[in-house]
């Protein structure tokens, strides 16, 4: 559909532990809220939309990552997910496959790599189509230094050890 | 025949009705619908409640709600429900939040959505329109939305498809948690349900209710949820089951007081056994003879009927009082018979009437209790004889009931007191405030406010339809009614930014008028200036050249295409929306033209919605008014119906007495009794209901048997003891049996119950004072109830051959000189 994957730059903030806010800054500007099983996105002069998260398996694996991981609800990720741990403390991989038939028809897997207490890529892998990466902390500023010369998927394998 | 023989027959015979009722059990039809118990309907608002809708579009809905767990365990719980139900034909539609997207476009109609969708109304399709479109694609694809949206995209770049799901969705829709609808609090999980059928089909809603819960069962497990249900149908079905329960709790006290009553008054156990026989005998024919000749047997004549045939009760009664040692009991009904067969017949000419009422539940009723009453009067005749006690106690040998009886004769016979009791009532029935008539049938089967309040909270935050208020527009055809209701749209849109309405639903929401849809088919752009405007648009954007050909080729579909009309959208879920909004006639001569309906929600200014409707050339219906116009005109029927049917009743009893007197102590006391029960009724401010004429008519036949075994006893002083023995034996069962009724908390048995229980007693008392002969106790023979001779009976007239034909001119009783003075011929008198 695109000539080039799409690239866009905002911030993740969690005003409480039950809302999760998804901030859209470049190339435009869009707020997405995510709280109670819902996702609402507002943009400017236009009417906000709201649908189930089960509906957009991209939030799936936010939620996973940031509602039970920051939350350290280890008990709650290994409820949803089958978790395949690999690699150090400098630098780790989880691999989160879906139990959920539901989730699972349209998520393959959720892998997150990080460095020490830093999460820096999520990428959610859909059954159809192609991966879709979340860089996060030293990956995302990583990133938006390179430009639109930033390999994606080159950063978000990266421990960020490395470019130091 | 020895005593273990006769109970031997007896219990055949009970036997026989068990299996005869099984039997009949198996091919009655019970059907619930209630238009079978309305007249025609005339008015158009009439026709359209009756014809057509059934109800209102609100009251085929059902509104459940799901509380008392965790927000995403109800909402799982609000899923599985949905998916269920929507997998039970008798709902037309679930709704619960849940696809609320792009499943709620079949894709049959997807190429036509630029027909559908009001978006380029005001709006070209043209590259300055598309090139916003497709900035706020891109932002889609870089948003969680992505995942939605990509599919979508290369034929509908406009995402046109989202805009007609979201036109769609209910207006004032409450909010989602977890993908379904919750309240404003976020505690009940919200679901709504419609019927296939009416609210008004009890047997239906009543399975559409056991559906729910048996899929709410299912769905919550242990989860401690709780389901909670209103919408009219959810109410009937409620209010239903607690008539039934308190019915059969009241029926069941009744039966053990009057097997205990029965074995008190003739000291036999087999005297329950022996009464119940011909009542048993009388409900199963009356059944049986609606089986047979009409396609369903109504609800409510099964109710109404056995109402009516608890008379039949009284003749085994009469029958068990007079037989005593020294009278064959053959001969015993044979001299019962006249008394007995004169009020059968009288009552049986009454119900005839209900024949000619135009109503098929009257019909019924007639059907039921003239053969139940025959039954029971053949029952009594033929069948009691063989089965009872040849000699038991002689009833007028007991020294209370004589004692009793002398306290009665020492009464003063009522003449001009009885003149200012009819006075008195009268002027209770003037005087009386309020209404005469109760036309809201509702007020019947009240729903318990907290039920109300539960169901106008639910019905706010859904936005469901209002049940009573709906807008009608009519047109030649259905896309003329379609053209009529998009009209009035911009109206009522104003109406809702004013405030006046929380919002509305019409056909034409779904399904616009074919030219409409023309003038947008016009609007369309052709291929060439499409791809144009496209390539313009898409200079410049991450797009691929070719992502968008399949768009190409929808629009020009949707610009060449046949306009959609209502019989295109079989088969999809639009279709049962779109029919309950646009009923169209069969296409018969009778039946032309369509009608459009508007199903409004938090209606706050009826007037503002009245003239809005009225400046398109619609009407705003007030069910309300239809239905209680209906009960109206019904009542009339009725009303109508028992005039003649008094006229004839007085007409035939008459004929089987042929004197005045006679006729007059007869039927007075059972007018007076009327007068009576409508003035007790009126001066406490009931207002009256067809339960209280169908109650009146019961205590008009009983007041009849009454005064006419009183009549029938004449003036052995023995006779007047046994008949003294049934009557109150009679009375004090129907009193007891309604009272018990008239103690109930729903009103329709408070109705039936208070009435006849008032009507008995007066009956009673007036029966005793007005219709009973004086005692000449010195001119009794032993045998005192002449019994005709076996030839004279076979005659077999209507004609009274009681005793006190017979026996030489007697002097006029003393008390009865007065009655002389009044010119009459004085009752009792030979000719």
């Amino acid at each position: 559909m695109l000539k080039a994957p799409l690239r866009i730059e905002g911030e993740y903030a969690r005003p409480d532990d039950e809302t999760l806010v998804r901030e859209v800054r470049a190339p435009y500007a869009e707020t997405t809220t995510i709280r109670g099983g819902e996702a609402t996105i507002a943009r400017e002069g236009r009417r906000p939309r709201s649908f189930a998260l089960s509906r957009a398996p991209e939030l799936a694996g936010l939620q996973a990552s940031f509602g039970a991981l920051l939350a350290g609800d280890a008990a709650a990720l290994e409820r949803d997910y089958r978790i395949e741990s690999s690699g150090r403390r400098e630098d780790w991989t989880l691999v989160l496959v879906p139990r959920g038939e539901a989730l699972a028809a349209s998520v393959r897997d959720i892998t997150l790599r990080g460095r020490g207490a830093e999460l820096r890529c999520i990428e959610t892998r859909p059954v159809d189509g192609e991966p879709q990466r979340t860089l996060l902390a030293g990956a995302a500023r990583a990133a938006i230094a390179a430009g639109d010369a930033a390999d994606d998927a080159a950063l978000c394998r990266e421990t960020g050890i490395a470019t130091r | 025949m020895t005593p273990a023989r006769r109970t031997a027959l007896a219990l055949l015979w009970l036997a026989a009705l068990l299996v005869a009722g099984w039997v009949v059990g198996q091919r009655l039809e019970l059907s619930g619908d209630l238009r079978r118990f309305m007249p025609e309907p005339r008015t158009p608002a009439q026709k359209l409640l009756v014809d057509e809708l059934g109800d209102g579009p609100g009251s085929r809905l059902l509104l459940l709600s799901l509380s008392g767990a965790g927000a995403d365990v109800l909402a799982g719980q609000s899923r599985a429900l949905a998916a269920t139900l929507a997998a039970n034909p008798d709902f037309e539609f679930v709704a619960n939040g849940i696809d609320a997207g792009l499943d709620a476009v079949p894709e049959s109609l997807r190429p036509y959505r630029y027909l559908l969708s009001p978006t380029l109304d005001g709006q070209r399709l043209d590259a300055d329109y598309l090139g916003e479109q497709l900035d706020e694609r891109l932002q889609d694809l870089g948003s969680p939305m992505a995942g939605l949206v990509e599919p979508l995209l290369p034929a509908d770049p406009t995402l046109e498809m989202l805009a007609l799901a979201e036109a769609w969705l209910p207006k004032a829709a409450p909010q989602r948690l977890h993908g379904v609808w919750f309240d404003a609090d976020g505690a009940e999980a919200l679901l709504l349900a419609q019927t296939g059928a009416a609210g008004f089909d009890p047997t239906a809603q009543q399975r559409a209710y056991d559906a729910v819960h048996a899929a709410f069962a299912e769905a919550s497990g242990d989860s401690g949820a709780q389901l909670r249900m209103t919408g009219p149908g959810a109410f009937s079905v409620e209010i239903g089951g607690r008539t039934a329960r308190e019915a059969q709790w009241i029926g069941s006290i009744d039966s053990i007081a009057l097997v205990l009553l029965l074995l008190v008054a003739y000291r036999s156990w087999r005297a329950p056994l022996l009464g119940v026989l011909p009542l048993a005998t009388a409900g199963l024919a009356g059944l049986g003879a609606v089986a047979l000749a009409f396609e369903a047997v109504h609800g409510i004549t099964v109710a109404f009927g056995f109402t009516l045939i608890g008379v039949v009760q009284d003749y085994p009664i009469h029958f068990l009082s007079q037989q005593r040692a020294g009278i064959d009991p053959r001969d015993n009904v044979r001299a019962l018979w006249p008394a007995l067969v004169t009020g059968v017949v009288a009552t049986c000419i009454a119900y005839l009437t209900f024949l000619f009422s135009g109503v098929d539940g009257l019909r019924q009723l007639a059907v039921f209790t003239i053969s139940a009453l025959a039954a029971a009067a053949f029952a009594t005749r033929f069948g009691l004889p063989a089965l009872v006690d040849p000699a038991p106690r002689d009833l007028a040998t007991s020294p209370r009931l004589q004692a009793l009886w002398r306290g009665i004769e020492r009464l003063p016979r009522p003449r001009w007191s009885l003149l200012l009791l009819a006075a008195a009532c009268v002027a209770v029935l003037m005087a009386a405030r309020g209404p005469f008539w109760e036309n809201d049938l509702s007020k019947l089967t009240p729903v318990p406010e907290e039920g109300m309040a539960l169901d106008a909270r639910l019905r706010q935050e859904l936005g469901a339809p209002d049940v009573r208020y709906v807008v009608v527009l009519r047109g030649d055809d259905a896309d003329a009614a379609l053209a009529a209701t998009e009209a009035l749209h911009p109206r009522l849109d104003v109406l809702v930014a004013e405030g006046a309405l929380g919002g509305y639903d019409s056909a034409a929401r779904y399904l616009p008028p074919v030219a409409t849809q023309r003038a947008r088919q016009r609007a369309l752009p052709t291929p060439g200036q499409l791809r144009t405007a496209l390539a313009e648009a898409m200079a410049g954007t991450p797009f691929r050249e070719d992502a968008f050909a399949p768009f190409l080729a929808d629009v020009e579909r949707a610009r060449t295409a046949e306009p959609l009309r209502p019989a295109d959208l079989a088969g999809t879920p639009l279709a049962a929306t779109v029919d309950s909004l646009l009923l169209q006639g069969d296409g018969s001569v009778a039946e032309q033209g369509a009608t459009a309906l508007v199903s409004l929600s938090g209606l706050a200014d009826i007037d503002a919605v009245a003239r809005a409707a009225a400046a398109a050339g619609g009407d705003l219906l007030d069910m309300k008014a239809a239905s209680e116009s209906l009960v109206a005109e019904y009542r009339g029927r009725v009303l109508a119906a028992l005039a003649v049917a008094a006229l004839l009743l007085a007409a035939t009893v008459w004929i089987a007495l042929r004197t005045p007197g006679r006729v007059a102590r007869v039927l007075l006391p059972m007018a007076l009794t009327t007068l009576v029960v409508l003035a007790v009724l009126r001066g406490f401010g009931i207002e009256l209901n067809l339960f209280h004429l169908v109650a009146l008519i019961l205590a008009a036949g009983l007041g009849l048997d009454y005064a006419l075994f009183f009549e029938h006893a004449g003036d052995r002083r023995d006779d007047q003891l046994r008949t003294l023995h049934a009557v109150l034996v009679c009375s004090l069962m129907t009193a007891l049996v309604f009272s018990l009724l008239a103690l109930s908390s729903i009103p329709v048995l408070r109705a039936i119950g208070s009435t006849v229980a008032i009507g008995v007693v007066s009956n009673f008392v007036l029966a005793l004072l007005v219709s009973r002969h004086a005692a000449v106790p010195q001119a009794s023979p032993p045998s005192a109830l002449r019994a005709p001779s076996p030839a004279e009976a076979g005659e077999g007239t209507l004609q009274d051959r009681d005793a006190k034909e017979q026996p030489a001119p007697l002097p006029p009783p003393a008390g009865e000189g007065a009655r002389r003075a009044d010119g009459g011929n004085p009752a009792g008198q030979p000719r």
